[in-house]
């Protein structure tokens, strides 16, 4: 029913509206008697997926949101490069055969020939360069512009096949940019398609919203032809109705199900999900400026007591930002110890010194940001409260809980903690220091010019001295600066039907490709 | 008809010790007003006694079964997902609960039933107005009332009294305007008004009493229908919020722990069922008791019985 | 009829653009689409163009002009997050809940005054509290819970109905019988109580004490006098269920508005919450002007 009408919104098209204004409730209407279920009448190869959340869009631009990723990202769209996230083979080749730096901030990315778009047009360097194009048009707001946020790129298509890009300043992380950018052909148009063509083993065949998206394996592709010959999508907002769809046989695979009901081994899998749990602290705020009153903090809080209780066996405590497959991920830290009476110590040399510790610190949650969140900030703000801290909670929805988490932040009496979890699976510590300890960094709460340099040098290092630049940065603020309380890394749970051959891991988050699933 | 406003006097003289002993003879409404009673001392003295009790976590004695005295009678019930007794939770969570849900029908009943009166009294125009003003509010979904009330107000007791009460406001108001258009015509009324009774005398002296049974028992059900809608936004994640509990927001908690620690919503959800229960079958019996039209109904039960 | 309809639909009309401009202004209160569009590490310029692709950049009063202008030619605007007509996203949503909503109401209502009299015949007696204490016990349960308890027992247990989904007519049965619950509680109990007054009118004991033994006469003459209130908790039940259920429609996955509406207002997708809540608003004024035409034909005297 959903005609590619998206822009349409000329004054003159009233008498198509009238028709369209119509069609819906026949189609709706008709559909309520006749569709049959898809899990009921499906080949062997057929699987259904059910995910948490409708799709707004199927926009390859889009593709970095999680639950549009993990439609689309390598299934109907593939990028020029794919970070190995489960193994250890870091970055490879997927639409790019081979990329080398030319030096000067230019690299040469070589083309993967004899490619076709589930349209049957052929994939050239001119539909890396209009993807680009697309990414950065001022027509349609996509998502991954943000990564290339202050580097301005140009392209040189050599031949069909080759492709020269030059960032300004020199981006050492290019290449791994390059796999957060999905390949459109150069026709597409500069606003969001609801249609969308790739050049992956899937292609989009139906789209009804609200209700399913179905894709169905290309006889054309490139690659290896997976397995599954079709994916049905359908979205079920309570974590039991997923689980219980699989476990009725309605669904094969639920993934982002809750520790509550994942209670059958055989089916339910638990892997780290590249998401990282902690309280934002503000560090110019009083009380929270003083270095022993954010050390009072982080030891006022038994992290351990959290695991195999509110938070599933396996979630990990934190000492940085990013999951310890990240680059750089520092092993000599240790989690600050769980010390209530040196919390009070601190707590009262800080105030011996003048510091009003008896200021309110409000603790700043959102609702549903992950399973169990009310328990975990009910028992955060406990904890705080124990060692003597005036500690207050206050569970906020997602609007709310932005203003709170992002620049500029709203005044308060005494301080605000923010709990918040934060996603990198990406590899590179670059897309989470910056925004979260940088000086300008918009979720930052640090104002650190050692920071700031770390963070300067790190980005624009190669090799190991970017790695061992991001470890010294871990370090200098974990525990030098103790500029946050950081918690958990946390974990994911899925549902797979017993008939598959499919273990999700940490890219699950991200996306769910369809060629690494087999039957048993 | 006109028998209503004559009986009334005469009834009131005699109410007392024979109500009492009227209530004693119909167990259910009995038992009733006993838990009721129960109810609103638990809300009035909960927090202050058993307060620190309910707030106090034990993460790593999470989700204690019920029936069993181990950990003493708080834990009777069970403990919840932070290890907290669930009976006490539970006792202290009866305040905010009928804090909100009084304090939501009564000023929906009064807001309602005021504009209502007026409504149904007044001239045609007063009457358009008003009743396009609730098909306003009726259309107005209170999930973006609740939306824009926790944005730009905050969460807190009284805002989700407001939230809840915009949203009833319209059943009472034209459940009294249909009501009204209806007594008004009755022969008592008109008599009134020819004899130059005022208007305020005319609506509250014989118009009222007759709408009134309608508006307590529709107030007796929105009771429940209240604590249940606080419950589904909390469920939505934007009605009452932590470190407040009522029992709505209890049974949203508890419903991730259906399969594994069923106790965490049934309790609380009981609660509910029970308040409602009570209400309801104790104004049943009022209504019925109250109005000398239909006394005779427990008066013939008494003599059956005895 | 037709003049009071007619000025019915005019005072509607009104209503209706009272509330349009009421939703507008205040929707617009609850802060900024662009940071939910976008992610949490989204550049100050992309929230500047998305705000700017939407109009959002522009004062209020001429986005508001805009929207008025737009609405005249009859366009809803775009989703903010769905990049299509927000008229076909509430319409198609709309397709979901009507059906469900008449569904719902055609059984609460035929249930409710059947049961809800006979009770009231039998006052006091064994099957007056039992229809009194089922109603009330299911009217008051928390619906996601009897919802979830109900994919439990019926979908995995017994293996009778689909989990949850729309497609064939079984996948109806739970979400209808859920949404049942709670409206057939309410309109149980006031029509018993309705009845319970208007059996105690003075024609109908009149009548008893004659010892008329046509009880199907009493049935319908009380029923007619009693009806008023119930119609309108009908009425206030039908514009709740036609506001969306939104509990139900979660938990089941069922597409209708009243999701469409939660997550639209949590996302604030403006122009999709507006025109949800004028094709909701259009359904219960529609429904109103027919509860007003009841009252009517049920008692002649109402009737202006």
């Amino acid at each position: 029913m959903g005609a590619p009408r998206s822009g349409a919104r000329d004054a003159s098209s009233c008498d198509g509206r009238n028709t369209l204004l119509l069609k819906p409730i026949l189609v709706g209407a008709l559909l309520a008697s006749t569709t049959i279920v898809p899990a009921m009448a499906q080949a062997d190869t057929d699987i259904t997926v059910v995910l948490s959340e409708e799709l707004d869009l199927v926009e390859p631009c889009m593709a970095t949101r999680s639950n549009i990723g993990r439609v689309i990202l390598q299934n109907i769209s593939e990028t020029l490069t794919e970070l190995d996230v489960r193994g250890d083979k870091g970055l490879m080749p997927r639409l790019a055969e081979s990329w080398e730096d030319k030096g000067d901030g230019t690299w040469q990315f070589k083309l993967r020939q004899g490619v076709k778009f589930s349209d049957g047009t052929d994939f050239d360097a001119a539909d890396v360069k209009h993807s680009f194009d697309r990414v950065f048009s001022d027509q349609i707001t996509c998502e991954s512009k943000r990564y290339f946020a202050d580097t301005a790129l140009t392209f040189n298509v050599v031949d069909d096949h080759t492709i020269d890009i030059k960032a300004e300043p020199a981006q050492p992380v290019l290449p791994l940019l390059m796999s957060l950018v999905t390949i459109v052909p150069s026709e597409t148009p500069m606003e969001f398609v609801r249609d969308p063509i790739g050049t992956g083993p899937y292609k989009l065949t139906d789209w009804t919203a609200g209700q399913q998206i179905v894709l169905d394996r290309r006889d054309d592709y490139w690659g290896v032809q997976p397995e599954v010959t079709k994916a049905t999508y359908v979205f079920r907002s309570e974590p039991a109705v997923r689980a219980a769809m699989v476990e009725a046989g309605e669904a094969d695979i639920a993934p982002q199900i809750t520790a509550e009901v994942a209670t059958n081994p055989a089916t339910d899998f638990s892997y780290l999900n590249s998401e990282t749990v902690y309280l934002r602290i503000d560090n110019q705020d009083a009380p929270a400026n003083d270095i022993r009153v954010r050390k009072a903090m982080n030891a006022a809080i038994d992290r351990e007591a959290f695991i195999g209780t509110v938070l599933p066996e396996g979630t990990e405590l934190a000492v940085a930002m990013v999951p310890p497959t990240t680059l750089g991920w520092n092993p000599d830290l240790s989690p600050p110890a769980y010390d209530p009476e040196q919390a009070k110590t601190w707590l009262e040399e800080a105030k011996a010194d003048g510091v009003d510790t008896s200021l309110p610190i409000e603790i700043i949650a959102r609702t549903e940001n992950f399973p169990n969140v009310t328990e975990v900030a009910e028992a955060l703000t406990q904890m705080l409260t124990d060692v003597g801290f005036n500690a207050t909670l206050r569970m906020v929805e997602v609007a709310e809980h932005e203003q709170y988490y992002s620049k500029p932040y709203p005044e308060s009496e005494g301080t605000r903690l923010v709990l918040a979890q934060h996603d990198n699976s990406r590899g590179d510590p670059v897309f989470s220091m910056f925004f979260k300890y940088d000086s300008d960094g918009t979720q930052s709460g640090v104002n650190d010019p050692k920071v700031d340099d770390l963070i300067a040098r790190a980005s624009a290092a190669t090799g190991d001295d970017r790695a061992a630049l991001w470890s010294e940065l871990f370090k200098y603020v974990h525990d030098d600066i103790v500029a946050d309380v950081l918690l958990f890394h946390m974990v994911g749970l899925s549902r797979v039907g017993e008939r598959l051959d499919f273990t999700p891991t940490i890219a699950t988050n991200q996306q769910l490709q369809l060629s690494e699933i087999g039957f048993k | 008809m006109a028998d209503i406003s004559i009986a009334k006097p005469a009834a009131e003289t005699a109410r007392g010790p024979n109500l009492l002993s009227m209530l004693w003879r119909d167990k259910l409404a009995f038992v009733s007003a006993v838990v009721l009673l129960l109810i609103v001392l638990f809300a009035i003295f909960g927090p202050t006694f058993l307060g620190d009790l309910a707030t106090k976590q034990n993460l790593r004695g999470r989700n204690f079964p019920p029936f069993s005295f181990e950990r003493g009678w708080e834990f009777f019930l069970g403990g919840d997902s932070l290890g907290r007794p669930m009976l006490a939770r539970m006792i202290v969570a009866a305040h905010s609960t009928i804090l909100i849900a009084a304090g939501t029908v009564l000023s929906a009943m009064i807001v309602g039933a005021g504009l209502g009166l007026v409504a149904g009294y007044m001239g045609k125009t007063t009457s358009q107005v008003i009743m396009r003003l609730a098909d306003v509010i009726m259309s107005f979904p209170s999930l973006l009332i609740a939306v824009v009330v926790l944005y730009v107000l905050g969460p807190s007791i009284p805002n989700m009294i407001l939230v809840l009460a915009i949203t009833r406001i319209p059943i009472y108001l034209r459940t009294t305007r249909a009501e009204v258009l209806e007594v008004r015509e009755r022969m008592f009324v008109q008599a009134a008004t020819v004899m130059g009774a005022s208007h305020a005398r005319i609506i509250l002296r014989h118009i009222l009493p007759v709408v009134a049974p309608t508006l307590v028992t529709i107030a007796t059900l929105d009771f429940a229908f209240v604590m249940l809608a606080e419950s589904s936004l909390s469920f939505l994640g934007i009605g009452v919020q932590p470190p407040d509990i009522t029992w709505g927001l209890m049974v949203a908690q508890g419903r991730p722990y259906l399969s594994t620690a069923w106790w965490l919503a049934f309790w609380p959800g009981l609660m509910i069922v029970i308040t409602a229960l009570s209400l309801n079958l104790l104004s049943n019996w009022m209504r019925v008791a109250l109005d000398p039209a239909q006394r005779w109904r427990l008066e013939a039960r008494k003599t059956k019985n005895v | 009829m037709t003049k009071m309809i007619g000025q019915r639909a005019i005072a509607s009309l009104l209503s209706l653009l009272g509330l349009m401009v009421l939703v507008f202004f205040l929707s617009r209160l609850t802060g900024d689409p662009a940071v939910l569009f976008l992610p949490i590490d989204a550049t100050e310029e992309m929230k500047q163009q998305f705000r700017a692709l939407h109009g959002l950049d522009l004062p209020l009063i001429e986005q508001f002009a805009r929207y008025v202008w737009d609405l005249l030619h009859f366009d809803f605007g775009e989703s903010l997050r769905k990049a299509r007509p927000a008229i076909d996203v509430v319409l198609e949503a709309y397709a979901w809940t009507l059906p469900l909503a008449l569904i719902t109401m055609g059984l609460v209502i035929t249930t409710a005054i059947v049961l809800g009299s006979l009770a009231a015949f039998n006052v006091g007696g064994f099957f007056d509290r039992l229809v009194s204490i089922v109603s009330l016990v299911g009217a008051s349960a928390p619906d996601f819970w009897i919802a979830i308890v109900a994919i439990v027992v019926f979908s995995i247990g017994l293996g009778w109905v689909p989990t949850s989904g729309v497609g064939t007519p079984l996948h109806w049965v739970l979400p209808i019988a859920v949404l049942f619950i709670r409206p057939f509680g309410l309109v149980v109990q006031v029509v018993r109580g309705s009845m319970l007054s208007a059996l105690s009118a003075p024609f109908v004991k009149t009548a008893r004490a004659k010892g008329v033994k046509n009880l199907p006469l009493i049935f319908v003459h009380t029923l007619r006098n009693g009806m008023l209130p119930v119609i309108t908790v009908i009425g206030d039940q039908a514009a709740a269920l036609l506001n969306g259920a939104v509990i139900v429609e979660t938990i089941f996955g069922f597409p209708g508005v009243g999701k469409l509406m939660i997550d639209s207002i949590l996302q604030r997708d403006f122009n999709v919450v507006l025109a949800a809540i004028m094709v909701t608003a259009v359904a219960i004024f529609i429904m109103n002007i027919l509860i007003d035409i009841a009252y009517g034909l049920l008692d002649p005297r109402i009737r202006h």
